[in-house]
């Protein structure tokens, strides 16, 4: 029998309104079977023109839209566009206000980890862990609802600092998740990093080198699984990272397994870092002064921070004048969704599910 | 390399002319002429020294005057950053892919394409993606632009 | 209590209403199908309840509790909403299969329950060759699936159906070669004969403790019958969205979600008959005893589901082939060889 069967490949629409795809996204899969021949990612549903908007408001008016950015870690947002227009300016910011930067910064990565650990695990049919974490992320949320009125949509880090000042309660309540958080963290590991299936499932797959992480801009976690040593909060400082005491984890393997891995260690030394800040956070001010109609220097910036999902940058222009001449937003999950055509090809379509879920690819980053 | 060094690195080592601008940031500051463009790029990515392997963000600029790309690489290995950018002939704004040295820079770049309208010679994948497919309603990063469907606010 | 007794009490009744000969037969199959059909559905029903508490207990939640104790009528509630629900057929569906693929399945799985002795004497017909039934109705699940994966054109759907006809093709056969070590040593294939062959030494019997192997191969591979996580690729959500059942609402929808609670049951039901002693225990009556354990292994096939991440299709096949096959054939060559020795 040298026969051939005659067999077609199937061209499959997975998304925009797909349970796995984490927000709209739609890709396009050639299907050989099960396996992936052909992947090509179709975004801009989401596009909400971000850009374009704020080259039509203030600076002050630019930081709630920041919060849309990227809304899982809106902290992150507001403190790099924060960060840039403070570049172009001589402000003097309050020493609490960076650790109250730092402090909310940290939770944020804290509960995008666990957004990002739940949801890997769903996506694989684990649907238990992901309960865990939302429990804990709650306690975050609850943090933030104390700290600012909002659980999504921040808008707390603000130019010059932050916009109100911690209430009384929120150490004693931070300490109190702190306390508990690592043996939380123990339970997620007991649930998913030694269970066979989760390795069967996330060892090996959807390996990238060194090399792509270098050609295709991949950052933050999945950066460091991959045995690039490099964080921003320590190779680009900013801030006051450099009192903390921190190790970055670093993998070798480069797989999903190893991504998840780097992103739960991750979540053990944001701990550590917000326990220090706590101990260390001085009194004083929480804001500059900073003027109602705000103007920068003319010039232009790039700056950037280290998200939960890698590098957030934020390219300022500025002519001096009370509106930003161009703002781009660059987000890590753009690079990462870029290089999945990449890494898919041969693979099942279970794994195509299980390596956009360790990439932790968010789509309002992509599509702004 | 701190910033001055690197700034005089790499006016000594490359052989086209650069332009450095002077400010307070913490990285070196070029504009590098238009012809240049892949030749820099090429440069500044695998000279041993430098090896800005990283391509972080690529913008394009319409200042109101000029059209610019914008790019900032950054190496991974030695951890510097480079800020250059070139500016393009108003008139006829194109310019050289880099997609080939940094892949990072494909998505970009078709961003860029379609946004801006500036034309990229020897992109591999020049398609819409943030816009929709039929968009026929010009390029709505340029400054000035006004849509078709736009209504303006009605005069104070 | 005993179903014949039953019979005997309605066919009196019939007689005395002057109904006799094939119609009185009739009516009594008819009202025996009843019976059975309505056991089921209220097992079905506490199950969906049942499932949604374990999960909800194990992730730390409440689960359903508005509708009546704890929530119990809650799927009454939901079955008399999908009931309702408007009827929908895709455009470019093809029709016949579309319609006839819920009700293959589902009378598939009421069918098994044949030969399934709920306790001593509650069994409705015990067939000679009763295990070889059930193995060979509940096959007709697959062939339900892959028509609703077919009919629905569907990509998402064909693939659920394809990978499900994949999936059963593979672990039916360490399913019944486990099995099959226990028809060797009670030497008959009837169901009856199989329980009654494990009773005595004080519950000491149990083809569980002879043959451990047996019985993990069996639940292994009954958990992929059954289409329970780990092994429920057919309708993977996060890949398929819902395979199979993707275009399928309302009634039809109801058909195989209860078909599959049933499926669950079935198989568990069979573990006990088979492996667990069936009716089999001292004390309380026969049926309590068969209940009893028959919801526990339905309890470990849920407390599975919602601790394990889903296995991938080709490590889904290559343990079957290449584990649990070559298992089942050890566990075969076992029972013969300690059959013939220990004379069991």
């Amino acid at each position: 029998m040298t026969q051939d069967l005659h067999t077609e490949k199937m061209v499959i629409n997975m998304g925009p309104h797909h349970p796995s795809t984490h927000g709209v996204c739609r890709l396009i899969l050639t299907l050989d079977g099960e396996n992936v021949v052909e992947c090509e990612p179709v975004i801009g549903y989401l596009h909400r023109s971000i850009e374009k908007i704020c080259e039509n408001r203030t600076y002050a008016q630019c930081i709630p839209l920041m919060d849309r950015f990227e809304y899982v870690t809106s902290m992150s947002c507001n403190w790099v566009f924060a960060l840039a227009t403070e570049k172009l300016t001589d402000l003097e910011i309050p020493e609490r206000a960076e650790y109250l930067r730092v402090i909310m910064t940290e939770l944020n990565r804290i509960a995008s980890h666990l957004l990002c650990i739940g949801v890997t695990g769903l996506d694989l049919g684990a649907l238990t862990p992901f309960l865990y974490t939302f429990r804990e992320r709650e306690l975050i949320l609850d943090l933030f609802e104390m700290t600012c009125g909002q659980r999504l949509t921040y808008n707390y880090i603000r130019i010059g600092g932050v916009s109100q000042d911690i209430p009384d309660e929120f150490i004693p309540k931070c300490r109190e998740f702190l306390d508990i958080f690592d043996e939380k963290v123990d339970d997620y590991e007991k649930v998913l990093t030694e269970n066979p299936i989760w390795m069967a499932r996330n060892k090996g797959i959807g390996v990238i080198s060194k090399q792509q992480v270098y050609d295709f801009a991949i950052s933050g976690p999945s950066a460091r699984a991959s045995g690039v040593d490099f964080d921003i909060r320590r190779d680009d400082p900013y801030s006051v990272y450099d009192r903390f005491d921190y190790t970055i984890p670093v993998f070798e393997g480069g797989d999903s397994y190893d991504r998840y891995r780097a992103r739960v260690q991750e979540m053990r030394e944001s701990a550590k870092i917000i326990g220090q800040a706590l101990d260390q956070l001085p009194g004083g001010d929480i804001r500059a002064k900073v003027r109602a109609m705000f103007k920068p220097k003319a010039g232009e910036v790039y700056s950037r921070i280290e998200n939960s999902r890698g590098e957030m940058g934020i390219y300022l222009l500025s002519d001096g004048g009370k509106k930003p001449v161009r703002v781009r937003a660059r987000g890590a999950s753009y690079n990462h969704l870029l290089i999945i055509p990449e890494i898919i090809k041969g693979l099942k379509i279970a794994d195509l599910v299980a390596i956009f879920a360790s990439l932790d690819v968010i789509l309002p980053e992509i599509d702004r | 390399m701190n910033p001055a060094e690197l700034t005089a690195y790499i006016t000594s080592n490359f052989s086209g002319q650069l332009e450095t601008v002077e400010n307070d940031q913490a990285e070196p500051y070029f504009i590098v002429p238009l012809s240049d463009l892949v030749p820099f790029s090429k440069f500044i990515h695998d000279d041993p020294q430098l090896e800005l392997n990283y391509l972080m963000n690529m913008a394009g600029v319409d200042t109101g005057e000029q059209f610019e790309v914008v790019l900032n690489p950054c190496s991974l290995v030695n951890m510097q950053r480079l800020f250059f950018k070139v500016v393009l002939d108003r008139g006829d704004p194109k310019f050289d892919t880099v997609s080939n040295l940094w892949a990072a820079a494909n998505w970009y770049e078709r961003e860029i394409w379609e946004l801006y309208g500036f034309e990229i010679t020897g992109h591999p994948n020049l398609k819409r993606f943030l816009l929709p497919d039929d968009w026929d309603d010009g390029f709505p990063l340029r400054k000035g632009w006004v849509g078709k469907n736009v209504i303006p606010l009605p005069e104070k | 209590m005993e179903l014949y007794p039953i019979f005997g009490w309605l066919d009196g009744l019939l007689e005395k209403v002057g109904i006799t000969g094939p119609t009185a037969d009739l009516i009594t199959l008819v009202a025996l199908a009843a019976m059975v059909f309505g056991l089921l559905s209220l097992i079905a029903l506490f199950l969906v309840w049942w499932e949604r508490k374990i999960s909800a207990h194990i992730q730390q939640r409440f689960g359903p509790m508005m509708a009546g104790w704890h929530g119990v009528l809650q799927t009454v509630a939901d079955a008399v909403k999908l009931i309702q629900k408007e009827d929908i057929v895709p455009t470019l569906a093809d029709r016949k299969v579309f319609f006839w693929a819920p009700v293959i399945c589902f009378v598939s799985a009421f069918a098994a329950y044949i030969v399934i002795p709920f306790g001593e004497g509650l069994i409705v017909s015990d067939l000679n060759i009763g295990i070889l039934y059930i193995i060979a109705i509940t096959t007709f699940t697959v062939i339900s699936l892959l028509m609703a994966g077919w009919g629905s054109n569907n990509k998402y759907a064909l693939i659920g159906g394809m990978r499900s006809a994949a999936q059963a093709v593979s672990y039916e056969i360490p399913l019944v070669l486990s099995i099959l070590g226990v028809v060797m040593v009670a030497g008959s294939m009837s169901m009856v004969d199989i329980v009654e062959s494990q009773s005595g030494w004080g519950g000491f019997r149990w083809n569980i403790f002879f043959q451990p192997l047996g019985f993990v191969i069996y639940l292994i591979a009954a958990t992929a019958e059954a289409n329970r996580t780990p092994f429920d690729l057919p309708e993977a959500e996060q890949e398929l969205v819902a395979g199979f059942n993707i275009e399928y609402s309302g009634m039809k929808f109801a058909m195989f979600f209860l078909a599959e609670f049933v499926n669950m049951f079935t198989v568990s039901a069979i573990a006990t008959t088979v492996f667990l002693g069936g009716w089999n225990g001292p004390f309380l009556p026969s049926w309590i005893w068969f209940l009893g354990k028959t919801l526990a292994i339905v309890f470990l096939l849920m407390v599975f589901r919602w601790s394990f991440p889903r296995l991938r299709v080709d490590q889904l096949m290559e343990f079957a082939w290449k584990v649990l096959l070559p298992l089942a054939f050890l566990n075969i060559l076992y029972v013969g060889v300690f059959a013939k020795w220990l004379n069991w």
